[in-house]
């Protein structure tokens, strides 16, 4: 195991951000849900190269974390 | 940078009696001391006549007198006697703080007196609950107080300025670390699985292999930093709340700025492992003080160095996320205590 963090934003109700990872190799890593092929297809997004889908919160826990 | 509108802790309880007592906070010299039936009084510590400090003067009854020229002032600051004068002018008075007594430590509200509610005093009943064991003490800082929330925000330290007592490399080298941040909180989770216990856990907790060793630090605006710490023998459940067979404690800490460079450090150590054995208290105690007196050497030589050059750069590392986030509220906090102190100024 090796030192990482994660962070986790939390708005005034109490609701949680999903999580933001800063790792030992110097990667900024977002927790979200892959975007299928049928989506990509299905907003008109680029077929290639990776994508994820975050909520909202997340930006904001982007915003005011990192 | 200082925040006004909250509670600090001025002076432990025993700091506090029939003799007046000194002490700076937030650039305002107060002077404290405990009225006949004992109850803390707070008074700025400046005579109204020619600004002795209040601190040099004695107790008549529940009244000051200053040690000059024997004016004499009530526990609300108004003076009631002037020695040769019926007449005393209206202007012959001093500021009065609100004061509360709570969990071994008397605090003081440095704002509004009109927004002093003892609701918001931070929870450190550790100090004074019977199911623990607990010892505090205080320190003198020649630092600004943010350097010390920053230290205890950042436990990696540990492995490099208490390698004798409570560090070791694996904090540094092998911990998952989690911050949580909600508007006016951080929490920082960081758990170092399957390595040796530090030297201070293996005097206390008698460990022989290695452990599952856990630090949660719970920040509290402006300056409050609540530790929990304790290890159990690795594998035995402790990331999943199973605390068996080890050890567990509370490191308590608040921060009160006295001025933009030095500040008063009250901490204090608790165990909710045998817990009357006062021998185990002072043994704990004594390695964490160990400890602190080196954190204190390092915030000294911090503001030395910082104050060779105004606002140099520095460069933050993955192990900073607590701090920044600390950092962030605190800024926000402050702007928003200035906008309604403009605002008040405005109407």
């Amino acid at each position: 195991m090796k030192f990482r963090v994660e962070l986790v934003w939390k708005d005034d109700d109490e609701t949680a951000a999903s999580s933001i990872y800063l790792t030992a190799d110097g990667r900024v890593i977002l927790q979200g849900a892959a975007v299928s092929r049928e989506e990509r297809e299905r907003l008109a997004l680029p077929a290639d190269g990776a994508m994820i889908s975050v909520d909202r919160r997340l930006i904001r826990a982007i915003k005011d974390m990192l | 940078m200082f925040l006004r509108n909250y509670w600090y802790v001025a002076a432990s309880d025993s700091e506090i009696g029939r003799k007046p007592f000194g002490r700076l906070i937030l650039n305002e010299p107060i002077v404290f001391f405990r009225t006949e039936d004992g109850a803390p009084v707070a008074l700025e510590d400046r005579c109204a006549h020619r600004h002795l400090p209040l601190s040099m003067g004695k107790l008549v009854g529940d009244r000051l007198q200053c040690h000059y020229h024997g004016l004499q002032y009530d526990t609300a600051g108004r003076c009631v006697r002037i020695p040769g004068q019926d007449q005393i002018p209206s202007t012959a008075k001093v500021k009065s703080y609100p004061v509360v007594e709570r969990h071994r430590w008397v605090w003081i509200w440095m704002g509004d007196p009109a927004l002093a509610d003892p609701a918001k005093i931070t929870d450190f009943h550790w100090l004074d609950d019977p199911d623990w064991g607990a010892k505090s003490s205080y320190l003198h800082v020649k630092s600004n107080w943010q350097l010390v929330v920053d230290n205890l925000l950042d436990l990696t330290h540990l492995a490099f300025v208490h390698e004798t007592t409570i560090g070791n490399a694996a904090l540094a080298e092998h911990a998952v670390v989690k911050v949580t941040r909600a508007p006016n909180n951080v929490v920082v989770t960081r758990w170092i699985i399957d390595q040796p216990a530090p030297p201070t856990f293996v005097k206390v907790g008698g460990f022989t292999s290695n452990v599952d060793r856990w630090q949660i630090i719970d920040f509290v605006p402006p300056a409050f930093l609540r530790l929990d710490v304790g290890a159990t023998p690795t594998g035995t459940g402790a990331p999943e709340g199973k605390r068996v067979g080890g050890i567990t404690m509370r490191n308590l800490n608040a921060i009160t700025p006295e001025t933009e460079k030095t500040s008063h450090y009250f901490w204090g150590q608790a165990h909710d492992f045998d817990v009357k054995n006062a021998e185990l208290t002072n043994k704990i105690f004594e390695q964490i003080q160990t400890a602190f007196y080196e954190d204190v050497a390092v915030f000294s030589a911090q503001q030395r160095s910082l104050d060779l050059v105004a606002d140099p750069p520095q460069v933050d590392i993955n192990a900073d996320t607590g701090v920044i986030q600390a950092r962030r509220i605190l800024d926000r906090l402050h702007d928003e205590e200035q906008a309604a102190l403009h605002a008040s100024a405005a109407e």
